[in-house]
């Protein structure tokens, strides 16, 4: 019997977004452990002893029976609407990754520009919170995490066009596929691939918010951001929207800089490497999060202007040339 | 097929009806949100026409970047003042009967010229973007640069203070 492809393809996504959303929730113990560790603490350890394996699920269900609270003076729709504006470009993002050769929801040919482009949609969402929620730190929160996302955008992308161009596609598992062989990844492509990396990294940490570029939920100053009047439920997917953004961006990392699923071993070892990889990625950007103190607004946008930008331009720039010294490739 | 027109026409109607959203509701900030879900929308649209890249840009550009300019400028502008925004707008009847004489005549044009709507032979459509713009029509591609560039040192001139 063979399946129509919108089913195959419904039932692929439906599995997809359960193994993400597993993921994600094990992803916030696996921070948590892994801030207590560098704090000399031990984190989570008696729900469900021993290490706290079952910290997540009771952290889920506690959300859950939260009572659910409308601030009165809110703009109701657009705040109830806001976290799953916020939740769907975050999941949306997954369905171009590919986690194996033909083991992913679609392989479109233009992979990476969707993952960009849908993960620009995620800042509506975010200002829907911070307006919708009327209150003046969530007001304030959106309009920094605006003035933020303008800034970190493009330093994001042009640092993830660099692979795109040393491979000549931006078909996610083209780009993997140019990175076989030794020291094929192309974090070892020499110079241009560690500073991409870098940079990406930097950027992904601005455009995920976190530490040192969290101005937007600075709990000191502005409580917890856009979320601050959210409870229950909506906290909960709002949470689980940006813990599912910073995963996909740390398995784009993979993809992009790492390799994605090659690695020794059988084949179906590879979506195991993928996961690793990821998070690897993912735990680079907790160590750094973990280590960093929170920079200025203003500091914020002169690295992002002054430096990040020219850096991945000029990057950019360079990659063009080796790719058309080297006769260049794909095309 | 039936469900790309199925499709289509779901989508062509959130469109239509999230434009016109966008000019009738009164609040600016949720005419904002209208505009994100219309520029949404036509994306949906150039998907549906398997015109992927084109999907892609429009979401980056438009939804995510152009929307929050105007949100930046709505908030800033309201901290500002001090005062809530709202959109007014007196000539809702004429702007209807414009609107639809802009729509019959473009339609008309369309439905007269018998070009029929055939797929591009190429079946990486990107490539052949990339292609047209490096190709054909680099200097168009790069007089458009310059006239950016152009109105963006405008909006400085402009925007300069006074010292």
């Amino acid at each position: 019997m063979s399946v129509p492809p919108a089913v195959s393809m419904f039932i692929a996504a439906f599995i997809l977004l359960n193994a993400i959303v597993g993921v994600v929730t094990y992803i916030t113990l696996l921070e948590r452990k892994f801030a207590a560790r560098m704090q000399s603490r031990i984190g989570p350890y008696y729900v469900g002893w021993p290490h706290g394996w079952l910290q997540p699920i009771a952290d889920a269900v506690k959300l859950m029976i939260k009572e659910d609270i409308v601030p009165a003076p809110a703009d109701r729709a657009v705040y109830n609407l806001a976290p799953l504006v916020f939740l769907v470009p975050c999941m949306l993002v997954f369905a171009t990754i590919p986690f194996a050769p033909g083991l992913g929801v679609a392989d479109l040919n233009i992979g990476v520009l969707f993952f960009l482009a849908v993960s620009a949609l995620e800042i509506v969402g975010l200002f829907m919170g911070g307006w919708g929620s009327n209150n003046k730190y969530a007001l304030l929160s959106a309009m920094r995490a605006v003035n933020q996302i303008i800034s970190y955008d493009l330093p994001f992308i042009f640092a993830a066009l660099v692979p795109v161009l040393l491979t000549g596609s931006m078909q996610m598992s083209a780009i993997v596929g140019a990175q076989h062989g030794l020291a094929g990844w192309f974090v070892l492509y020499p110079v241009i691939g560690q500073l991409a990396f870098v940079a990406y990294l930097i950027a992904a940490l601005a455009a995920e918010n976190r530490v040192p570029f969290d101005i937007l939920e600075a709990e000191s100053e502005l409580i917890a951001g856009f979320r601050v009047e959210y409870s229950g439920m909506k906290f909960a997917l709002i949470q689980l929207g940006e813990y599912a953004h910073m995963l996909g961006t740390s398995f784009l990392g993979a993809l992009l800089f790492l390799g994605g699923w090659l690695g020794p071993g059988p084949a179906w070892l590879g979506p195991i490497w993928f996961l690793l990889k990821a998070v690897f990625v993912f735990l680079i950007l907790t160590w750094v999060r973990w280590s960093f103190v929170r920079i200025r607004v203003d500091q914020i946008l002169a690295i992002s202007w002054k430096l990040l930008l020219p850096a991945t331009v000029v990057l950019l720039l360079a990659t063009g040339f080796v790719v058309a010294a080297g006769g260049g490739r794909g095309l | 097929m039936i469900f790309a027109t199925v499709m289509f026409w779901a989508v062509a109607l959130a469109l239509v009806a999230s434009s016109l959203a966008v000019v009738l509701t009164p609040n600016l900030f949720h005419a904002v949100l209208y505009l994100a879900a219309a520029l949404v929308a036509t994306a949906v649209v150039f998907l549906l026409l398997d015109a992927a890249f084109l999907f892609a840009v429009q979401l980056l550009l438009y939804a995510g970047g152009i929307v929050t300019v105007m949100v930046f400028a709505i908030m800033l502008t309201e901290r500002l003042t001090g005062q809530r925004l709202t959109q007014t707008n007196r000539h809702v009847v004429n702007g209807a009967v414009m609107s639809f004489a802009v729509f019959v005549g473009v339609a008309g044009f369309i439905m007269r010229s018998n070009a029929t709507a055939a797929a591009p032979a190429s079946a990486d459509r990107t490539l052949d973007i990339a292609r047209a713009i490096v190709g054909p029509f680099a200097v168009t591609f790069e007089l458009l640069g310059v006239l950016l560039v152009a109105a963006l040192l405008g909006a400085v001139y402009f925007a300069r203070t006074e010292d």
